[in-house]
């Protein structure tokens, strides 16, 4: 019997490991997907003239095998491996409400692939749910987590700078990825016109400057290359494989089993705790189980709650620690894909050296000491660049010397935001499992039903109102602009489906993100989540789990599990 | 749903410089270009082949520096008809192809690739400018990745034919090195840079 279970490698499961292990517990990471090696298995060494194809997934596979995951906007040759094939995982959704699920199923999950934006939930998020009665209520406020947020910048390593906004609090930063000479023009513009909006260089968990403490892990400072989706050789982003489960693994504490996927959680009603859990071997689909005296849930949002909801039993027949019937519901997903791009023709004449792993942010203005006509709020994130040679190349007609002479110049900065907005926590937009489809293991297969309200279209609207205002601000001319945000599920921060809450009655877990129903069983992952905010939300997933590890290894000290 | 599909064409309407400094091509001939035909497991024919090759050497040309030819883009773009394509893509392209080679037999009388340098760079010119014109964009169509892909062409088939020659020309080595500039790990970020005459963009990247 291991002291602790934890279902996922991904952001939160393995930072959740690292933290059980180094108090003590002897922890099992359970990650359905297959082995993949730190360096090794990464693909950050090849040379533009090596990707095949050009980079290019083939059109026959990319129909066929990745209907989904194709509509993500980092698919291409080099990372083809870290995405699941639609085909071999099915889900369904109504035919009118789509929904993205992107997934990587593999040891380290989506921390392998993620943006590394990472920006702290500020006071106000952690009272929006109370304030306008939307969701669940949070039952920490900021400054239960404020420490833990500290905790986990310190060890992952976060560039950003210091502002002073109360509305995105300030972290533990190392040097920040500055502003370019077009974003630095931008700035100036904005904040000039627009008195309360801030342009900032974008918080990202790359190492600028690389920490003894990181380096005892084997990471080194970002080389600038910003081939993170393909993994990182030296270390210089955060990930579970390059810094969480190392460690996890030097404190001797850490068991890790891959390919095994979680049918259930078992549940003994004589104690109410759980006592272990079932996993199918991938390859071999034979089934086995494990024991622990504590179980981390990590396994992402909609696969926290089909285990959940697949864990049903006499004494529990909605599911494992759903006495609210909760579990599944508020769904939610940051508004996404809602950019406008314009040029510059103004624009300073310089140009910028490395491949930073970051662009600019604008944090929440709205709704911040004002009442707009939606609730809750979104910033921007974006980018100043000089257009490059495919634009030079392929932006006009024109062939022969011509074009590569065009192409030698440098083109017109462009400047380019797109707003992330929060998405209302509404107990309709739910996970739940198919009544009759099965996986290849003989799973159930999830349903999603999940749409934008009304409260997102009308955010929608100012966001792109306000995007292209800004770019105007700064004498550029818009030349592109969405008119709706992306399907759900595009923003990949999916939230919600077994929150926190202080009432067990109307929520899943409570302020140490424990199952009021289950003592020992802990979820940590945007599961968690009673509002999403419109800041990206890995860096709370981390900060909430590393706090639960704390709590359970206290409680399971004190004989309390 | 974009509401303007011409992101790419306005940028470049903006640069003076897109439309000065025309030099005298210094194509191949065709017996040169044939010689570069050497595919380890080859999709065209081997006459539609040279095709490819005179249409890449035409809108890629050597001039100081290699070109589409010189890098191999031919054998490239073949490999991606066999393990890129669909058989829609491969239609595609090989009619875009013929579509070429059928304007040069009808006006000229000759075989696109058979035509002298200067007369195949004139034809395409031509071909290029009209097949480039702007469609307007489809209700329904946009986000990101229509942002990514651009504008709508009257002719999708050559402009993806071109697309993949241009493509394949600039993430080459060569291209990448002399055309470009490209550093597979440039060590640190400096936000600002004085632009010089010697100034180059940065490649490497799809975008």
């Amino acid at each position: 019997m291991f002291d602790a279970i934890v279902i996922g490698s991904g952001m939160s499961g393995s930072m959740a490991a690292k933290e059980l292990c180094e108090r003590g517990l002897k922890t099992l990471v359970i990650e359905r997907g297959r082995k993949l090696e730190h360096g090794a298995s990464y693909t950050d060494w090849m040379q533009p003239w090596d990707l095949p194809n050009a980079g290019m997934v083939a059109e026959e596979v990319l129909a066929r095998d990745y209907k989904v995951q194709g509509k993500q906007y980092n698919m291409n040759t080099a990372t083809q491996q870290y995405w699941v094939k639609d085909n071999e995982h099915p889900y369904t959704t109504p035919e009118d409400r789509p929904f993205a699920w992107i997934r990587g199923y593999h040891l380290g999950g989506r921390s392998i692939m993620w943006g590394r934006q990472s920006y702290r939930l500020s006071p106000m998020d952690f009272e929006a749910n109370a304030r306008d009665g939307h969701g669940s209520d949070w039952p920490i406020r900021y400054e239960d987590l404020a420490s833990w947020y500290s905790h986990v910048e310190k060890f992952i390593g976060v560039s950003g700078s210091v502002e002073g906004l109360p509305q995105l609090p300030d972290g533990e930063f190392l040097p920040p990825f500055e502003l370019n000479d077009g974003e630095k023009l931008f700035k100036a513009a904005v904040e000039a016109k627009f008195p309360g909006r801030k342009v900032i260089p974008g918080r990202v968990a790359n190492l600028s400057k690389a920490q003894p403490h990181h380096e005892e892990l084997g990471r080194n400072s970002c080389q600038v290359r910003n081939f993170c989706d393909r993994g990182c050789s030296y270390g210089a982003y955060h990930s579970a494989l390059s810094s969480a489960l190392p460690a996890a693994q030097r404190t001797g504490n850490l068991t890790i089993v891959t390919d095994a996927i979680v049918h259930s959680i078992i549940h003994d009603p004589a104690t109410r705790r759980a006592t272990g859990v079932r996993v199918i071997d991938s390859n071999t689909k034979v089934g086995r189980t494990y024991e622990a005296k504590v179980i981390f849930c990590c396994a992402s949002t909609i696969g926290t709650a089909q285990i959940l909801l697949n864990s049903r039993s006499e004494d529990m027949p909605k599911g494992l620690a759903n006495s609210s019937d909760m579990v599944g519901r508020h769904l939610m997903d940051h508004l996404f894909s809602l950019s406008v791009a314009g040029i510059l023709p103004k624009g300073p004449e310089t140009y910028y050296h490395g491949r930073r792993p970051t662009g600019m942010y604008i944090p929440r203005y709205r709704n911040v000491g004002s009442t707009d006509e939606f609730l809750r709020g979104y910033g921007f994130q974006g980018a100043a660049s000089r257009l490059g040679w495919r634009s030079a190349a392929l932006g006009l007609p024109g062939i022969g010397a011509d074009l590569k002479a065009r192409t030698r110049k440098l083109g017109p900065w462009l400047v380019y935001i797109s707003g992330f907005g929060e998405m209302l926590p509404n107990p309709e937009n739910r996970v739940t499992l198919d009544p009759s489809e099965t996986d290849q293991w003989g799973i159930p297969l999830v349903r999603i039903d999940c749409a934008h309200g009304e409260n997102e279209r009308k955010m929608t609207s100012q966001i792109l109102e306000d995007a292209k205002a800004m770019i105007q601000a700064a004498g550029g001319m818009v030349v592109s602009a969405a008119t709706g945000p992306a399907e759900p599920g595009l923003g990949i921060h999916e939230m919600g489906t077994a929150c926190m809450g202080r009432d067990p009655g109307k929520s899943v877990l409570n302020a140490h993100n424990q199952a009021h129903d289950v003592a020992n069983l802990f979820i940590t992952d945007g599961a968690a989540m009673p509002s999403s905010g419109c800041q990206n939300p890995s860096l709370t997933y981390m900060a909430l789990s590393a706090r639960a590890a704390d709590h359970a290894a206290k409680l399971l000290g004190e004989g309390k599990l | 749903m974009l509401v303007d599909p011409n992101l790419d064409r306005r940028a470049m309407l903006a640069r003076t410089l897109a439309v000065l400094g025309a030099t005298a091509t210094s194509s191949l001939s065709f017996s040169a270009l044939a010689r570069t035909a050497k595919r380890a497991r080859p999709y065209l024919e081997q006459s539609v082949f040279d095709l490819l090759s005179a249409v890449a050497d035409t809108i890629v040309p050597q001039t100081d520096t290699p070109g589409a030819v010189a890098v191999g883009v031919p054998s490239l773009l073949d490999a991606l008809l066999v393990n890129w394509a669909s058989g829609e893509r491969r239609y595609e392209i090989t009619q875009a192809l013929a579509v070429i080679d059928g304007k040069a037999r009808s006006t000229k009388s000759r075989a696109f690739g058979q035509l002298p340098a200067e007369a195949r760079h004139a034809l395409l010119t031509e071909h290029d400018k009209l097949a480039l014109k702007v469609v307007p964009t489809p209700p329904g169509r946009g986000g990101a990745v229509s942002l990514m892909a651009g504008p709508l062409y009257a002719d999708p088939g050559y402009a993806k034919l071109k697309e993949l020659i241009v493509v394949l020309y600039y993430m080459s080595e060569p291209a990448l090195t002399q055309e470009l500039t490209y550093e597979h790990a440039p060590g640190s970020w400096n936000p600002s840079v004085p632009v010089t005459s010697e100034t180059r963009p940065a490649g490497g990247t799809l975008f």
